[in-house]
């Protein structure tokens, strides 16, 4: 127990002294999932809205399988980009392989059907009587959709910040597909990853604490604007 | 003629909702639809609305056959608009809804705020422009609701059963706003009610819907019930298991009845032995009617009556108190 009381301890001073290589490695971490969280949310919620707006055959299965795909180990997405992206795959002329965005490629897939679920559930919790307000007033498709939206606010950030706590705390996509090369693709998760490896737990300890302050910061935020929109 | 139908119909899964042979309802008036829950009041405001497509025959707009493509539906409902019965409110402020449908009208931002605070003016909640329009009581956001409806310029405002949540302040204000709108920026008004009397105070025109058709207006008192033989051979009517009427003549089996309001007997005390087709009511509600004065008389079923003001006022009748009532065979009518 001494040494994580002790780790803790040069933890906060290395935070304290801001430490250059802390410094780096958080913000690749959170320029990487960042991206990846807005392109996923970019295809995540506009595929949530068509899925729970549109009859077709397959809706349900296709609902089921993206709630299969939300526990979807971050080792197999690894996997399956590496196939692709790797020197021998389709893709390896790229040479996307152990770049963020590699790391961003497979945490887009690891997330989207997060934001896609979540934003369907949001939606479809949406009184049917906004549609037809939104029609009889005059909207067209698209002014109808967005009043949709814009009542499935709070339930649509709930899935972004979920998928970005998701991707910001995975490791198995970034070691993988991003190679924990120091100073371009190590994150906090890899970071750790090796500490714990090197048997040195002050710069791991440190990156947890960051790690939780992001995800604290984040569910403070949210809070917030939910409840300012409540009063 | 603003709407004009020819045996429309709309149906869910099995059940027939409407079923109109024909209907035309003119411009510039004031026209309730009148008629039980469930007589398909709602199904047909909503096609008027262009937000439900009959399941077969015409409907006409203005002297054009609706064709019901979303592209060209969109400029008729810019021209028709509707009020829920529960109308929701965009989680926005009251401002913010109005604004709405002056928005995507893209009426400059400059002019929106002037017809923002007449609409208010004219529904008479001026003072809620500010506040969150989720936050505001039933009555409040049905009046909300027609300022936004305005707010979208129509030709054509539709109101399902606009007074039927709301409370008695609330009620009279909406009717006056519903004459205001027809009066003074002639807009057709088109509204479903189940109340009788409100649809003889506001409508120039009543339309009488039951079960999904067209029922005369002249007829009142309806009921669905059942002609079963009785004991002695004499086929009665069974009103919803509630009334034994016994009947001049009819063939068994479902039935839809009318009771003829003019024809109902009134009396004070039991005759012994009471008369056949006679049963006790309870006076709910008086209403001056011309010569006449309408009694709503609670008999296990609403019933309404009329009596002439000679025959009310030798009767000293006291609200609430109980009454006996004979409805002869002959008036009631099979429908």
């Amino acid at each position: 127990m001494e040494f994580l009381l002790d780790s803790f301890f040069s933890a906060l001073l290395l935070l304290w002294s801001i430490d250059p290589e802390l410094v780096e490695i958080v913000s690749v971490s959170l320029k990487v999932s960042s991206s990846s969280t807005l392109i996923a949310s970019l295809i995540g919620v506009p595929a949530g809205f068509f899925i729970a707006f549109r009859e077709f055959p397959g809706k349900r299965l296709l609902i089921t399988i993206l709630n299969t795909l939300l526990a979807l180990p971050t080792v197999v997405v690894g996997l399956f980009v590496y196939a692709f992206i790797s020197r021998r795959g389709i893709l390896g002329v790229l040479d996307l392989l152990y770049t963020q965005k590699a790391m961003i490629i497979g945490q887009v897939i690891l997330i989207i059907p997060i934001i896609t679920v979540f934003t369907i559930s949001a939606i479809s919790r949406i009184d049917e009587r906004y549609r037809q307000t939104a029609m009889t007033l005059g909207a067209n498709a698209l002014q109808t959709a967005w009043v949709i939206i814009r009542e499935a606010r709070f339930g649509i950030v709930a899935a972004v910040i979920a998928a970005f706590g998701r991707v910001i705390a995975e490791v198995g996509i970034s070691m993988m597909l991003g190679g924990n090369a120091k100073g371009f693709t190590r994150n906090m998760t890899t970071a750790m990853a090796l500490e714990y490896d090197k048997g040195e737990f002050v710069l791991s300890v440190a990156l947890g604490i960051v790690l939780l302050t992001v995800s604290f910061g984040l569910n403070i935020f949210f809070n917030y604007i939910q409840g300012r929109a409540r009063v | 003629m603003l709407y004009e139908l020819n045996n429309l119909k709309k149906i869910y899964g099995k059940r027939t909702v409407l079923d109109l042979t024909s209907l035309s309802v003119e411009a510039g008036r004031i026209v309730g639809l009148l008629g039980p829950n469930g007589a398909g009041k709602t199904t047909l405001l909503e096609i008027f609305a262009f937000l439900s497509e009959p399941t077969s025959g015409e409907l006409w707009f203005q002297g054009k056959e609706v064709e019901h493509e979303n592209n060209k539906l969109r400029d008729l409902r810019r021209r028709v608009v509707m009020v829920q019965q529960h109308p929701i409110m965009f989680t926005v402020t009251v401002e913010k809804n109005l604004e709405f449908p002056l928005n995507i009208r893209k009426i400059p931002k400059q002019r929106r705020g002037k017809v923002i605070d007449e609409l208010l003016d004219l529904v008479g909640m001026g003072v809620f422009k500010h506040a969150r329009a989720h936050n505001l009581s039933g009555g409040e956001t049905q009046r909300i609701a027609i300022a936004r409806a305005l707010a979208s310029s129509p030709e054509v405002i539709l109101f399902d059963e606009p007074t039927a949540s709301v409370d008695v302040e609330h009620q009279i204000a909406i009717e006056r706003i519903l004459r205001e709108i027809n009066q003074e920026k002639g807009i057709s008004v088109i509204f479903t009610t189940h109340d009788m009397n409100q649809a003889a105070r506001l409508a120039d025109e009543v339309i009488f819907l039951f079960e999904g058709r067209l029922a005369q207006s002249t007829y009142e008192n309806i009921f669905s019930g059942q002609i079963v033989p009785g004991e002695n051979g004499e086929p009665y009517c069974l009103v919803q298991n509630k009334l034994k009427l016994g009947i001049n003549k009819g063939h068994m089996g479902p039935v839809r009845i009318a009771i003829n309001p003019n024809a109902i007997q009134v009396s004070q005390t039991a005759d012994d032995p009471p008369p056949a087709n006679s049963f006790k009511g309870r006076l709910l509600q008086l209403t001056d009617e011309k010569n006449k004065v309408r009694l709503l008389v609670d008999a296990g079923l609403p019933l309404s009556v009329l009596l002439s003001k000679q025959d009310f006022a030798a009767m000293s009748l006291d609200m609430g108190s109980s009454i006996w009532l004979t409805c002869p065979p002959d008036s009631i009518e099979i429908i």
